[in-house]
């Protein structure tokens, strides 16, 4: 079988420390606030941009799923969440931690995580090359109508103003034309400069928007009250019979994360809070919920992993993101020199067993890692922003060089940061833009391509079923976050 | 939402006629895809939701009017830790590729630490030298990633 010749080439040495390294890596950048998933891709990418793209790649799916489930460990300790799929986890993680069982809680959150993402990447194994054969189908007009969906997953991840996030959208989208045109190579809004003519480069972009700008925002909080896990934690696993009163729901979760994982513009925090509900819902005792309730921290956890394979289906079979972090895979495969899609599972079947296997084995290291380490996590929690960051912005300076060995690439950066700082301290949301400068090009590619095809006659745009299908559920999409916006403001009026 | 969304609004206007005019020095194609047609549909797009803030700005302006707003003390100290930072980072891009990110690093990163308010000097010598060391066994040694070097000629 095929997953087999995945792991043996996952669990040659050098590639296990890669993936192990990745997922306490992960594992550790979800755990600090500030930190997400993202970010920790993000620098991740300079370093194993040097590697050959299979060991790249199952690097960063371990930085990706330990990020995940790192996010619930200070969600337990300090009531913070350490990434935003990790806010449900905080309801009861933190009564359960204030009652002196922390360990107990983060030792289910990582049984819980270990289990949502073995059983979504189960789901990925079987989905995604199902849905990989039939996009083969797919041609330039199909495929620009399934990135103008990708696109419309902007009005899902635009947060509390609409507006802002489809401008913010749109923003990337600008990005994304300076350099040179796809279809005939002329060089747009470069003004004769070099540098300009290739465009921006993708990976400081990201850098400055999502790390740089983060560290500026930190700056402003470093008055605040550090608020520090000072009890022993101990006993860490539950017993037997608290497993397996707990699996049932940790089941449940693991599938309904998945499947909410699998619809672009959803994501983890979607999944968790459903799966809390869920799991309040049909609970015996829904009235302990938010007191303590073991359940509130199982559901949450096993959901939001659960989505880390189930927004790699999308990802992975059509070449477009499921929510933020999945964009900023999407733009690391790219750099790496891997186009998802279809093709990659024709053309590239060993890459693809190696992010099954990589997926699959992350989740075992992140249970090992999680039940072993747990007395280490408060030490991580306590490490001084003065230090923390500061290394970081070094790091995201050298990152951002280190791909082009450019000057003007940290230039870049450092400009995408400020930009990134003032449009997020004024609520505009960051994720949008990057699906605008990653997803744009694709989109504008694409279009090249069937307008070459039909001699520049436009209606062949509309003229495929699939396509047609595309531009309705991009359509529902829009509407549907158009109405998910009214009801907001109804509501806060 | 208030002045920021106007002057936020005004801007991406800005930004947005910018790109259109410039659209117009661009070749025309025939045959396919002509490469102003993507950046005008996005510049013209991006003014259409640019109006769209500056009427829920102007909004939140009349909204807001009665509510004074008082600029803490705290806020202008952050602003110039901002902008110092921002300097700091700057200076450190332009020194890099003279003198190397061996010497250019531990500066950077002890400034760095100071704008977070780190006030222990030994602490702020040690993390830096440290940090600087770490980072380049990870980068040069570990990942073989070339990093700029200083050199007299």
């Amino acid at each position: 079988m095929a997953i087999i010749q995945g792991f043996l080439y996952v669990l040659h040495p050098l590639r296990f420390l890669f993936l192990f390294l990745g997922v306490a890596g992960g594992i550790i950048v979800g755990a600090i606030p500030g930190l997400t998933g993202s970010v920790g891709i993000i620098l991740l990418l300079p370093l194993v941009y040097q590697l050959d793209a299979s060991t790249a790649i199952v690097m960063l799916c371990g930085m990706f799923c330990g990020a995940i489930y790192g996010g619930s460990i200070s969600a337990i300790l300090l009531s913070i969440p350490g990434t935003p799929s990790a806010a449900a986890t905080v309801l009861d993680g933190y009564p359960l931690s204030q009652k002196g069982e922390a360990g107990k809680a983060i030792g289910v959150a990582t049984i819980a995580s270990t289990t949502g993402g073995i059983i979504s990447t189960f789901c990925l194994m079987f989905i995604a090359p199902q849905l990989a054969r039939f996009a083969l189908k797919f041609g330039p007009e199909e495929y620009f109508a399934l990135m103008i969906f990708g696109l419309t997953i902007i009005a899902s991840v635009s947060g509390k103003s609409l507006v802002k996030g489809l401008i913010a959208g749109f923003f990337g989208l600008l990005i994304a034309t300076v350099g040179l045109d796809p279809v005939t190579g002329y060089a747009r809004f470069s003004f004769n400069i070099p540098n300009l003519m290739t465009g921006f480069p993708l990976l400081p972009v990201l850098i400055g928007l999502f790390a740089i700008s983060e560290i500026f925002i930190q700056l402003e909080l470093i008055d605040k009250k550090v608020v520090h896990y000072k009890q022993k934690i101990e006993k860490i696993l539950p017993s037997f019979q608290e497993l397996k009163n707990l699996f049932p729901t940790i089941i449940a979760s693991s599938f309904l994360g998945t499947f909410i994982g699998m619809i672009p513009g959803t994501g983890g925090t979607i999944a968790s809070f459903l799966a809390y509900g869920e799991a309040k819902r049909w609970s015996k005792n829904p009235d302990s919920f938010g007191k303590g309730n073991i359940l509130g921290v199982a559901a949450p956890e096993a959901a939001n992993n659960g989505t880390t394979g189930g927004a790699m289906v999308p990802l992975l079979s059509l070449g477009i993101p499921g929510d933020v972090i999945t964009a900023v895979m999407l733009g690391a495969l790219l750099l790496i020199g891997i186009r998802p899609g279809p093709f990659l599972f024709r053309e590239h079947p060993e890459i693809v067993n190696s992010i099954f296997a990589g997926m699959l084995l992350a989740n075992v290291l992140i249970l090992l890692l999680g039940i072993l380490s747990v007395r280490l996590f408060p030490r991580i929690l306590r490490t001084p922003d003065a230090i923390l960051f500061p290394a970081i912005f070094t790091l995201c300076f050298l990152g951002a060089f280190s791909l082009n060995n450019s000057v003007y690439d940290m230039s870049v950066a450092l400009l995408f940061g400020v930009i990134g700082y003032i449009m997020r301290k004024n609520s505009f949301p960051m994720a949008p833009v990057v699906l605008g400068v990653i997803l744009g090009p694709i989109a504008e590619d694409e279009l090249g391509r069937a307008m070459i095809i039909a001699h520049g006659d436009w209606t062949v745009l509309f003229q495929s079923p699939i396509a047609i299908f595309f531009y309705a559920i991009s359509i529902f999409s829009l509407l549907s976050s158009l109405k998910r916006q009214f009801s907001i403001h109804s509501k806060t009026k | 939402m208030g002045k920021k969304e106007i002057l936020l609004s005004i801007v991406f206007m800005m930004i947005s006629i910018t790109i259109h005019i410039l659209t117009y020095q661009f070749p025309q194609q025939t045959v396919a895809l002509s490469p102003k047609v993507f950046p005008q549909f996005v510049s013209i797009c991006l003014f259409i939701l640019s109006v769209a803030l500056l009427i829920q700005g102007i909004a939140g302006v009349k909204k807001n009017s009665e509510q004074k707003k008082v600029q803490p003390m705290f806020y202008r100290a952050f602003i110039l830790r901002l902008l110092l930072m921002i300097l700091l980072a700057f200076f450190y891009t332009q020194i890099l590729p003279l003198i190397g990110y061996v010497l250019a690093t531990p500066p950077f990163l002890a400034g760095a630490m100071l704008l977070f308010n780190e006030k222990r000097w030994f602490r702020v010598m040690a993390v830096s030298i440290v940090t600087t060391a770490l980072l380049y066994i990870l980068f040069r040694i570990v990942f073989k990633v070339p990093l700029p070097r200083f050199s007299l000629f």
